[in-house]
């Protein structure tokens, strides 16, 4: 990338504006007498005490030890932007109370309390009487009221439109109009007119309970935040960016405006709600031994709490303020808010086989043949832009695709899938039915002079529909029902990429912030949502093409909230050990802000991956939630069989143990849609105590099962896997190497020896996974396969872990047609448990029970059924026994006892 | 009759399948001793998968499609049972799949379809007969050609030295007379200075060339010190030869000034202005090849990271276009040989008729000798020729070398694809532009056996931002040569489908059908 074609904080004039705020400070208090309290919330008014321009505020208590706080003008110039369909819906409320004594007022409601103090205006907020977050600790509230542009600057502004005065807002002239900035601002060959001058808000957040900080995707950098003193601030902005470098704080394609505080004790987090350009600073204290030795000793912070500056263009303050107090409810909170993914039907999570671009009907039969050649397991076939007639979407290129139905049987046929772009940038041609359609109904965004914005993207000349406007999504929804686009079926799926919007001719590769949406907002308000509604649209059309088929797609830009529609991936990295490194350290980071549907271009999407990278790679993809392998155009053919017979072989076991475990993905997809929990999780929501796992972003939980660390350098022999610790005495699970089953039992750093085929992964020993180890050549193959239970022991004999099953295609699960069951070992004895009733009819039964951890060999094991019994063998294979065949349906009671 | 086996046994491997005495039953690889009732029970068992023969409970097992009426298969066990018909008796899928048996039509599609096969190759082999006695004449005709070049070049080089021998007592006879020809314009010179303007100003030129060749200043240009200036590479091979370089000196290693003003700028100069196209020799004047070019020649446009499509397509062409010089470079045939005879146009000075006399006989000599010269390099050149031609691998029996100077077309929906075998492949927009280099002849690239059915051209033209391009021809039998499909499955990595007579074989045709049919029946 050439960090030049993007803005510096410096470079960004509200960001300059804003930031300048942290060494004056600001003076922001409440109005005695204006406070009014309601079951659910308190509202006062505060000012200035510069400018005397007076805000609203208003704290209200969510279900779910969350608050929400908002602060706008008290009468603003014209409205300002208040965010839309981030939310999964309107968030419930929870009954507060009210109490003041000297000044200050404390907000209960249940556990968690607001204490508001009017003067310097902050607010301290407690879990459980523990201090966790504090709002404007620092006085850097800023507010840049809109206000009338002085007469001087009005010449040569064209745009000056807020002719009804309203003498309220005319302010003595302050600091931002002496800004250059302030009115217009320019980049590189770029003019932003600013219309509507300056409208920027910022607000700080101190985490006196938290060591450190992570969150606010997406970034290629570690996964807890770093110091922004003497750097740029991070950034959220949603862009396509070129050959992205590692280790920057620098904007890519999605912005998740949520970040965590994290220490021992506490986990808090705060949703800043807002989707125009946002940077975020960080300050933590550089923690070192010595420091952190002081606070042991001393009991107390030395060094002043890790916080967080949300620094934002335009909009309003918004602010969700999520309590914890642990990790993994805090994660939950944000989920609450924001939705997650729904279970997704099972092909999405197995492998996906992409490249820009195959090129056409036999290429992609060939490479799905090849497959069955080499008895890999594939599942989707993917088709980029070139499948398009001249990148203008809702069509094929003819000569190349002439039967394309034919094509997709041909996949479907053998249970596997086809996905297609479509991309939201639309090809200005007359002869497009699309783009005619949006002309003439004109659904474009619109410049500042009411035409129609022209950008340049891959047809040529292209437009952007408008998908803010209900009545363009519904358009464009219905562009994808079977009987308009006739070359598809009901069974394939979408992409939707460069939908930041990428615009190669625009400021900073995307569209200028003063064009036009519906609504009359100004793109600046709402840019970080525009890939958000582009996707909602999709989402809405492929629901109304086929109600009882979950739709699955894959987008490049995202917000808060666009997990509810799609799957995301990490965009345009490269093929080399950095960018395979932060494939784990951004899905994690992604994970906790809501998208656990993520993964990253397996082998690098740029350049040629020797053989060892590919294969490294295939063996850190299988174990992030989406696994699609995927290249540029001008890169090398790298479908496994191209490579030696070594590289295959590896791969293929690789994609093997991944279909392997495709029930513990879908049950816990299940479960996050249940409950909000992570599917991929950082060490520290399971060991919020051990320091020493907090800022580990090279290994990752798969829910609370499975402990991966990954081999992701070149030619070593043995890698440093760090096993968390449980408690301040160094007391750690057990862990089981899922291969040998050979058992960790020790928490701290272990040297582990790797071959070429190893991928170090254990299952923790208290847990157990349920597994399909039968191959297949695609996932819906699988569905009467029968099932493995791995069962590893803990310290007390014990295990336990759920299965979730269903039709893994259509919604009947919601209506309760599925199998939920958590299986429980102790006492040598293995029972399960449903969790509802189940109701849905499988063909599937248990085929082999593993247990780990036994102090002894049993002779043999005796499964009850229905008041029947039968004897089963047990045999013993290294460090675990194999109960043969128990044979028993999912749906049904039963208990398996070992016989010593 | 059918001999009892377990479900996905084949036939061959049925004893295999016998419980022992005691109602066990050994794994294949010896590896385990299960009960026999344990044999296709859904459970796998034996490490080799051999226990479960007719279930997909064994990642790694094989199940047998006996498919009566076509062919017998092994299927790996990954495909039994998944709802998907794979054998075409439909005997991995169980009854409810609703799997139909279509091995009798396809058996006789199969039969039909390898009928016709051998047809062709029984046919394309006749017709591979006489490409084989073409090509055998073809090598003899060469051999033959070359035998009589080389007693042809003997008999020249005989010749040379006697022209030589003749050239050097001419050239005495010559200078001499010049000698006392200079002396006498001199004398007659110095009461007509301006005239002397013209040699005065050759001189000058000869002086400051002179200059620029004697590169270590020795007072001498000496033969290597023109071996760099390409302009003096008459034969155009890319090298200037020793034997060349020494024909500009008059055959000396070396000249002084004087010599070099006299004797070597005068051969010098026409190749200078020839090179500067001052200058155009009488035969077979070029046509220009700029003109052709400079129309493509479209200003180099701005290569953005992330070009849309019409600008990526301008580069793709674009590329083409940059390459397409080159190859205008190299197929450049407009030039022609440089003649050193150019000598004789430059305007004589008015000699005595003796001296004219000398001077016309030692020109003559010249002459007479650098067309021995000339002859001799042109045989060499011929031998040159014949001996790459031997060095290519025109198959076993020569079969292949009658392909060698033919050239074959396909067109798609936009570019007309060509291959001439054994030299090179090329790729030309169908709605006009320049042509483009696939790759040049480089090997024959089958696996073992089948050497003789893959082609590999590299050292194509280079893609923008990729490698150089290259292709692959997959050659197949048929009775006319035809290409039958071009694709791109890599950036600039190009296949060609080939179909000719040259590649039939009605013997191994037979063989390896006979070898694949060998299964059960």
């Amino acid at each position: 990338v050439d960090p030049n074609n993007f803005k510096t904080c410096e470079q960004s004039s509200f960001c300059k504006r804003s930031r300048k705020v942290q060494s004056t400070g600001s003076k922001y208090a409440i109005i005695p007498g204006t406070l009014n309290s309601y079951a659910d919330s308190l509202t006062a008014d505060l000012v200035n005490k510069d400018n005397h321009h007076q805000f609203t505020f208003k704290l209200e208590a969510l279900m779910g030890n969350t608050f929400r706080l908002q602060i706008d003008e008290k009468n603003p110039l014209r409205p300002r932007y208040r965010v839309e369909h981030a939310l999964k819906g309107k968030p419930a409320t929870t009954q507060i109370r009210v109490q003041e004594s000297q000044g200050v007022l404390s907000i209960t409601a249940g556990n968690s309390k607001a204490v508001i103090h009017g003067d310097p205006f902050h607010i301290e907020f407690y879990e459980d009487d523990v201090h966790v977050v504090t709002v404007n600790a620092k006085n850097w509230l800023y507010f840049e009221h809109l206000r009338q542009k002085a007469a001087v600057q009005t010449e040569g502004a064209e745009g000056a439109e807020a002719q009804d005065a309203n003498p309220d807002a005319i302010q003595p002239p302050a600091e931002t109009h002496e800004d250059p900035g302030a009115w217009e601002e320019n980049f590189k060959s770029h003019h932003d007119s600013k219309p509507y001058g300056p409208e920027a808000v910022a607000l700080d957040f101190a985490f006196p309970a938290a060591e450190v900080l992570f969150g606010i995707p997406e970034h290629a950098d570690s996964f807890v935040l770093k110091s922004t003193s003497g750097t740029d601030p991070y950034r959220l902005y949603n862009l396509d960016v070129f050959e992205y470098v590692v280790d920057s704080k620098m904007a890519l394609y999605g912005s998740v405006p949520v970040l965590y505080g994290h220490g021992s004790q506490r986990t808090a987090g705060v949703y800043w709600q807002n989707a125009a350009e946002t940077w975020v600073d960080i300050h933590t204290a550089e923690t070192n031994v010595v420091s952190s030795l002081v606070n042991f000793v001393s009991g107390t912070r030395k060094t002043p709490p890790p916080s967080a500056h949300f620094m934002s263009e335009s909009g309003i303050v918004d602010a969700f303020i999520m309590l914890g107090p642990k990790p993994i409810d805090v994660f939950k909170q944000y989920a609450g808010l924001t939705g997650t993914h729904e279970l997704p039907q099972l092909f999405a999570l197995a492998y996906h086989q992409s490249r820009w671009n195959y090129n056409d009907e036999r290429d992609v039969a060939t490479v799905s043949a090849k497959f069955d050649e080499f008895n890999m397991p594939m599942d989707t076939m993917w088709l980029d832009i070139e499948y398009t007639d001249g990148k203008r979407y809702f069509t094929w290129d003819k000569f190349k695709f002439p039967d394309s139905l034919a094509m997709v049987k041909n996949l479907t046929d053998l249970g596997r899938h086809l996905v297609v772009i479509i991309d939201p940038h639309i090809k200005r041609d007359n002869a497009y039915f699309f783009h005619n359609d949006c002309t003439e109904q004109g659904y474009y965004i619109k410049t500042r002079d009411g035409n129609d914005y022209e950008g340049w993207c891959w047809p040529g000349s292209a437009s952007y529909p408008d998908f803010f406007n209900p009545v363009v999504r519904e358009y464009y929804a219905s562009q994808y029902e079977l009987s308009k686009f006739k070359t598809v079926t009901a069974d394939v799926m979408l992409w939707n990429d460069m939908n930041e919007p990428s615009v190669f001719n625009g400021p900073e590769v995307t569209a200028p912030k003063d064009l036009v949406h519906f609504g009359n907002w100004e793109h600046r308000d709402v840019h970080n949502l525009y890939g958000h509604m582009h996707i909602m649209g999709t989402f809405a059309g492929l629901l109304k093409r086929d109600p009882n088929q979950r739709p699955f797609i894959l987008t490049r830009s995202h917000f808060a909230g666009s997990q509810r529609y799609a799957a995301i991936w990490t965009g345009d990295n490269l093929a080399d050990w950095a960018h395979l490194q932060h494939s784990i350290k951004m899905c994690l980071t992604e994970a906790v802000a809501g998208f656990s549907f993520c993964g990253a271009d397996v082998g690098g999407f740029f350049g040629n991956p020797e053989a060892e990278l590919l294969e490294r790679w295939y063996q850190t993809g299988i174990f992030l939630p989406f696994f699609r392998a995927h290249a540029h155009i001008d890169t090398k053919r790298r479908e496994p069989w191209l490579f030696p017979e070594r590289t295959r072989q590896i791969i293929r076991s690789a994609l093997l143990k991944r279909y392997s475990y495709l029930p513990l993905w879908y049950t816990s997809f299940y479960e996050l849609e249940k409950t909000g929990a992570p599917v991929i999780r950082p060490m520290l929501t399971h060991y919020p105590h051990d320091k020493e796992a907090f800022g580990i972003d090279s290994q990752l939980l798969v829910q609370q099962r499975l402990l991966v660390r990954p081999v992701m350098q070149q030619g070593v022999s043995k890698v440093d896997v760090y096993f968390p610790a449980i408690d301040d005495k160094k007391n750690g699970d057990y862990w089981y190497d899922v291969d040998t089953f050979e058992r960790q039992e020790r928490a701290g750093y272990v040297s582990v020896p790797v071959t070429e085929y190893k991928i170090p992964v254990w299952q923790r020993g208290g847990s157990i996974v349920p597994k399909k180890e039968r191959l297949r050549r695609s996932a819906p193959l699988m569905l009467h396969d029968p099932y493995t239970l791995i069962v590893c022991l803990d310290r007390h004999g014990k295990a336990d872990g759920t299965l979730y099953l269903d039709d893994e295609k259509s919604y009947k699960y919601r209506d309760g047609e599925h199998i939920y069951v958590n299986y429980e070992f102790e006492q040598n004895q293995l029972r399960n448990n449903f969790i509802g009733k189940p109701k849905y009819k499988s063909n599937a039964w248990i085929e082999r029970v593993v247990i780990a951890g036994l102090q002894l060999v049993p002779k043999s094991a005796t499964i009850t059924v229905n008041g029947v019994s039968q004897q089963l063998e047990v045999e013993q294979q290294g460090n675990a026994v194999i109960v043969r065949k128990p044979g028993v349906k999912m749906d049904v009671d039963f208990a398996l006892k070992l016989n010593y | 009759g059918e001999v009892p086996r377990p479900r996905g046994v084949s036939l061959t491997k049925a004893p295999l399948y016998q419980p022992q005495a005691n109602g066990k039953w050994t794994c294949l690889d010896g590896s385990k001793t299960i009960p026999f009732t344990h044999i296709n029970d859904e459970y796998c068992d034996c490490a080799d998968g051999s226990d479960e023969p007719g279930t997909s409970a064994c990642a790694e097992g094989k199940f047998h499609c006996v498919n009566k009426g076509h062919q017998s298969i092994d299927i790996p066990s990954a495909l039994v049972q998944d709802g998907v018909c794979d054998c075409c008796d439909g005997s991995d899928e169980l009854p409810a799949t609703g799997c139909s048996n279509s091995c009798q039509e396809l058996g006789a599609a199969e039969a039909i379809k390898r009928r016709n096969e051998a047809e062709v190759h029984r046919r394309g082999t006749e017709k591979r007969e006489e490409l084989i006695a073409r090509g055998r004449q073809l090598k003899a005709d060469r051999a033959g050609r070359r035998s009589e070049l080389q007693s042809h070049i003997q008999e020249q080089e005989r010749l040379k030295s006697e022209k030589e021998q003749l050239k050097k007592t001419a050239e005495a006879l010559e200078s001499e007379a010049l000698e006392v020809f200079k002396e006498q314009q001199r004398e007659l010179n110095e009461n007509t200075a301006q005239a002397e303007e013209e040699p005065q100003q050759m001189r000058h030129e000869a002086t400051m060339s002179f200059v620029r060749y004697d590169t270590n200043k020795d007072g001498f240009v000496e033969v290597t010190e023109l071996m760099v200036d390409m302009n003096l590479d008459q034969d155009r091979n890319g090298v200037v030869t020793v034997e060349e370089a020494k024909y500009f000196l008059d055959e000396r290693e070396r000249v002084d000034l004087d010599a070099f003003v006299t004797l070597a700028w005068p051969r010098i100069k026409p190749l200078k202005m020839l090179a500067e196209g001052l200058f155009q020799p009488p035969l077979e004047a070029p046509k220009p090849p700029e003109q052709e070019q400079t129309e493509h020649d479209s200003p180099s446009e701005e290569r953005g990271d992330m070009a849309p499509e019409g600008e990526l397509e301008d580069e793709h062409d674009e590329g083409e276009e940059e390459e397409d010089q080159y190859d205008d470079e190299e197929a450049d045939v407009g030039i022609g040989e440089a003649t050193p005879e150019i000598e004789t146009t430059t305007t004589a000075p008015n000699y005595d008729p003796e001296t004219q006399r000398l001077v016309e006989a030692a020109n003559e000599a010249r002459n007479a000798f650098e067309e021995v010269e000339r002859q001799i390099r042109e045989i060499e050149h011929e031998i040159k020729e014949i001996d790459e031609q031997e060095n290519k691998d025109y198959g076993l029996h020569e079969e292949w070398a009658v392909l060698d100077g033919e050239c074959y077309t396909y067109e798609d929906r936009e570019y007309v694809y060509t291959l001439c075998p054994f030299d090179r492949v090329s790729q030309k927009p169908r709605n006009g532009g320049a042509e483009t280099t696939l790759g040049r002849w480089e090997q024959w690239a089958g696996e073992g056996e089948d050497k003789y059915s893959k082609q590999k051209y590299t050292q194509g033209a280079a893609c923008w931002n990729g490698p150089n391009r290259s292709a692959v021809i997959n050659i197949k039998c048929a009775l006319e040569p035809k290409i039958t499909a071009v694709s791109e499955p890599n950036r600039c990595e190009y296949y060609y489908e080939f179909e000719t007579p040259a590649a039939c074989d009605s013997e191994a045709f037979a063989t390896a059908a006979a070898n694949s049919a060998h299964d059960e029946l």
